[in-house]
């Protein structure tokens, strides 16, 4: 973890989000410090730097552990421009907070101003089967309609597909044409003209 | 029930958030690829609302929210962008019709910015008499007799108006003859009165005459043209045309319209589409408020819930699985059981629900859920007072002293300031620790009580859980409460001052580090997620912070009997600088108008001459007899209203139709529960020696209007209002009412009762017979509400006249009005 191949890595800036005590801030301690906490402590904002090899090639991944509560939504958009992905997280014990996932999908979408963005929809605490509301096919079923990829984790030990998913967002990053930007800005724009209503 | 309908108040609230900017156009001069940009919200062109400057930056960042109640119509909600620069120069702005709020309701939108010059602010109407006077003898011309008698609400040009109108009238034949009324002064809504006669010179009856042909010809079309008279220059304000045909209304306002010609020969829209765009989110609800007996049935059906067994048959419950987003049931539903004084046990009866269905005691209220949201509403209703009085003075330090906090080496150049910081940073957190936890006394009763029931609940649900009962209040002081709020003072309006990125971030570290003290009391183990906020965490982790916290979630969760000092406290209500008239104590000499910050507390109104400075009067409330406002044309000034006081009246104009509205509610509270309240006052002052409404000469005769009757008490709650506004979510989502009432059906036609309860969405129901009865009563209140409304817009429709005041010619509200209530009625 400590080696640090060189200087100018590329830097990721992944989001955390999702509703409160669905286990964001787990996945994230089970991901940076490999342990799990079992204690749910409500977050305000956390963050994490760390290098780490996706694919063989090396990136700095500066993640940030954010708040459930809808009370801090006045933050939310300032960590939405600034994220390059985001990890929207819901626990398949609690199902509303799998509903919940769509406003988040779409106020990322709003401030990028974009109709794609790398994201990864996570399907949390997948170890407690007898308490479980959300299935699977739900899952996929949202992930589809939303067009981005599904996983399952757990962050409980010996986690679950804790690694993988932010992986898995940086591939996503890493993939995503870049043309995309601009093609999607320009038909946003010719859409809107229509709708304003100016004097 | 038809008399019912005549009184009808419509109420209108507005949320909007001014996101970001981006891609705004360059400067022409200086550094080009920068500008200092900040944004005003108006209602029409009355400045509410003005964000903080954001420097140096073509795509800056607001993220500022403001929301009030909008106190009169307007067609236009805008928001202009301005460029700091040598001279505050407008950039552009984005202009949303009142019509067009609803489709933006709750959505983050990208907006194009668009230009703003004379066309684009035209406002206002003018009102016209138009006549024809047919010749009486063969020889006399055909007249035509214009009268401009009126505007109203012109464009202030800088601040302002000394209209005066041009009309001009055109013949077929081309010709054109032009005149000009006086100018008037210092007025956008000038009384004009004069008559214009023009006549029509007939080629057959003088076809031997001296005319030429380019005299002649028929009527064609009249011009009015409102020009502000600047002197050297005149200002466009708007104009209206109108064709001499047949069908003319002979008395009619006519709304004021961009200037044609210019208008077509500005750019094409799409060549405009370089001025950037601007991401607001609005929030906007609209309701027809009636008289309260149209809402009986609904309110009881929902006051009942507390006592309806399950609960999750109750309109309560069943309206926040209606209704998709919870935080739009949770308000007006808070805001009702509070004014009636049942927040308690309703709230009781949720949470017992709610908690049985959680299997851990650690996500205890975590997510979003209706009693969390609920629960939110009423502490910003009824612990606003207390969160000021408690955290205004302390985050007043940290954002004026601005000592730099961060502890995050990754984030710092110079790891050498780490250890100052981290001294800053722990005395800001001490000073507000202190602030918090010295508060427990002040904490309102009604929210004691809500936490008392809530540690009840909780600890019988998991009576192994020690730490429970303080989890599920911290869940809410602290985590819903305390901490947004420091990290967001501007939206708990605890400042005015601008969070720059160092003071959030600033206020996001006390924020963590006060929420990790909490979290510490209630869970086991003490581990440090950021590394870099241990050293921190060693200071605060003593059993001195740790026992000071538990002892303040004690005192605040105790059974009420506890005394409050309520009385001896004295709490700042609202503050603000307006402008006073002088009170006048000489008879003779000028009595002008000065600035002064008033402040308003639980005991006084004083007024002093900057903040901070020592009060140069104050009044008490019980000398505050009456709170009215006054007619505008007493100073001829805008905004402005009156206290009326035993020997004598202030008056004060406010700065905006918000603050205004604001102010006169809020003292016309405090007001009310004067028993030396007076029963009439005078609408207009008394100037020169006479009252200016009933022309009485003594200064100390009784007033000669009856004073307005507040029936708004309680906390400021309007619960008429927020029936209607439940009562709109149930028309909205009608769909969702009868697919759980059909789902109901099919459930006790099988028979069949379930155990674990069964799933509609996310909806539960444990007993589906009793469920659909309150789901048919909730929809039979809703229909006959319906009912009500439908009978008042058709009247409505009815009573406006095209041309009247409220509807001008030109005017494409007036016709959208009438065109939904068309297809309304079809539709009923």
């Amino acid at each position: 973890m400590s080696r640090a191949p060189n200087d100018d890595l590329p830097t990721y800036k992944l989001v955390v989000v999702g509703d409160g005590g669905v286990g964001k801030s787990a996945i994230t301690i089970q991901f940076f410090q490999k342990l799990f906490v079992t204690d749910y402590d409500p977050t305000i904002e956390d963050s994490y730097i760390q290098h780490a090899e996706v694919d063989g090639q090396w990136c700095i991944l500066d993640v940030l552990d954010t708040a459930g509560q809808e009370e801090f939504s006045a933050m939310r958009e300032q960590y939405m421009r600034k994220g390059d992905g985001f990890l929207l997280v819901y626990s398949v014990t609690d199902k509303q907070s799998y509903e919940n996932i769509i406003n988040f999908h779409t106020q990322i979408l709003r401030v990028k101003d974009r109709d794609v963005y790398p994201m990864l929809l996570v399907a949390n605490k997948v170890d407690l089967v007898h308490l479980r509301k959300v299935t699977e096919e739900m899952g996929r079923d949202l992930a589809q309609k939303l067009g981005i990829p599904y996983i399952e984790t757990s962050a409980k030990d010996p986690p679950l597909n804790v690694d993988a998913a932010f992986q898995e967002v940086v591939r996503i990053i890493r993939n995503q044409p870049p043309a995309e930007l601009e093609k999607s800005r320009r038909k946003k724009k010719k859409g809107l003209l229509g709708k304003c209503a100016i004097i | 029930m038809a008399d019912l309908v005549n009184e009808v108040r419509i109420e209108e609230r507005l949320k909007i958030k001014i996101g970001e900017a981006k891609n705004l156009p360059i400067r022409s001069h200086g550094s080009v690829s920068e500008r200092d940009v900040y944004c005003i919200l108006s209602l029409d062109q009355e400045e509410i609302f003005r964000t903080s400057t954001i420097d140096r930056t073509l795509n800056p960042f607001f993220g500022e929210e403001f929301q009030f109640n909008v106190p009169r119509r307007f067609r236009f909600l805008s928001v202009y962008m301005y460029d700091r620069d040598k001279t505050e120069k407008v950039i552009g702005k984005v202009a949303i019709k009142r019509e067009d709020l609803q489709i933006y309701h709750n959505k983050d939108h990208w907006f194009q910015i668009k230009p703003v010059n004379q066309h684009t602010e035209v406002q206002g109407k003018v009102h016209l008499d138009i006549n024809f006077e047919r010749p009486t003898d063969e020889n006399s011309p055909e007249k035509l007799i214009v009268k401009v008698s009126e505007c109203n609400d012109l464009t202030l040009c800088h601040g302002c108006c000394d209209p005066f109108a041009t009309i001009s009238v055109r013949l077929t034949s081309g010709r054109v003859e032009t005149r000009r009324t006086r100018v008037r002064k210092k007025t956008n809504s000038p009384q004009f009165d004069e008559k214009f006669t023009f006549e029509l010179r007939s080629w057959r009856k003088n076809s031997d005459s001296r005319y030429n042909v380019a005299d002649v010809g028929d009527w064609c079309e009249l011009v009015v043209t409102l020009y502000h008279d600047g002197g050297s220059s005149q200002f466009f304000l708007g104009e209206i045309r109108v064709p001499l045909g047949q069908n003319i209304q002979q008395s009619a306002w006519y709304l004021l319209q961009p200037g044609k010609r210019t208008y077509v020969k500005s750019k094409p829209e799409s060549l405009c589409s370089d001025m950037g765009s601007l991401r607001l989110k609005i929030h906007y609800t609209r309701d027809y408020v009636f008289d309260k007996r149209i809402y009986g049935k609904l309110r009881e059906l929902l006051l009942k819930s507390c006592s309806v067994q399950p609960i999750t048959s109750s309109a309560c419950y069943l309206l926040g699985e209606i209704i998709p987003n919870k935080f739009d049931a949770a308000q007006p539903l808070a805001r009702i059981f509070l004014h009636h004084g049942m927040i308690v046990p309703v709230m009781k009866a949720l949470a017992v629900w709610e908690i049985s269905k959680i299997t851990d005691a650690n996500t205890i209220f975590r997510g979003n859920t209706l009693v969390s949201k609920m629960m939110d509403e009423t502490m910003r209703l009824a612990g606003l007072g207390y969160l000021h009085e408690t955290l205004k003075k302390p985050l007043e330090t940290v954002l004026t002293e601005r000592k730099s906090c961060e502890i995050d080496p990754s984030r710092i150049s110079d790891s050498s300031t780490i250890h100052t910081n981290l001294n800053n940073l722990k005395e800001y957190v001490e000073i507000i620790f202190q602030a918090i936890v010295n508060s427990a006394l002040r904490c309102p009763p009604v929210l004691c009580e809500l936490f008392h029931e809530l540690r009840q609940i909780a600890s019988s649900r998991f009576p192994d859980n020690k730490e429970v009962r303080y989890s599920v209040i911290s869940g809410f002081i602290f985590l819903r409460f305390f901490a947004p709020a420091i990290l967001g003072p501007k939206l708990f309006d605890l400042t005015n001052k601008h969070i720059d990125s160092q003071i959030n971030r600033t206020l996001t570290l006390i924020s963590k580090t006060i929420q990790s003290l909490c979290n510490l009391v209630t869970s086991r183990t003490t581990a440090c997620k950021e590394q870099y906020m241990c050293s921190m965490y060693q200071t605060f982790y003593t059993d001195m912070h740790v026992t000071a916290i538990r002892q303040f979630l004690e005192i605040i969760s105790a059974s009420s009997s506890l005394s409050h000092d309520k009385n001896n406290s004295r709490v700042i209500l609202k503050e603000g600088v307006m402008t006073k008239r002088a009170q006048g104590r000489k008879r003779f000499g000028r009595k002008n108008f000065k600035q002064r910050y008033f402040t308003l507390t639980t005991q006084d109104l004083s007024y002093s001459k900057q903040k901070g400075k020592e009060p140069l009067c104050t009044i008490p409330l019980s000398d505050i007899l009456a709170v009215e406002r006054l007619q505008h044309d007493s100073f001829r000034k805008s905004n402005m209203f009156q206290i009326v006081q035993p020997t004598r009246v202030l008056y004060i104009q406010a700065s905006n139709c918000v603050e205004e509205k604001e102010w006169v509610d809020l003292l016309g509270k405090m007001c009310y529960t004067n028993h030396q309240r007076l029963q009439t006052y005078h609408p207009s002052a008394f100037v020169n020696g006479h009252w200016q409404c009933c022309f009485s000469q003594a200064e100390s005769a009784e007033g000669c209007c009856d004073v307005s009757n507040e029936t708004q008490l309680q906390m400021n709650i309007d619960s008429d209002r927020e029936l209607a506004r439940i009562h709109s979510l149930i028309v909205e989502h009608m769909d969702r009412v009868q697919s759980i009432i059909n789902f109901c059906e099919s459930r006790s036609v099988l028979g069949t009762r379930a155990n674990d309860g069964d799933f509609v969405g996310t909806c539960i129901i444990e007993d589906p017979a009793s469920c659909s009865k309150t789901l048919f009563d909730l929809r039979d209140a809703a229909v006959d509400l319906q009912t009500q409304t439908r009978i008042y817009l058709r009247k409505i429709a009815r009573e406006t006249k095209y041309g009247s005041k409220q509807a001008p010619i030109g005017d494409d509200n007036y016709l959208l009005l009438a065109n939904r209530i068309d297809t309304s009625i079809k539709t009923s």
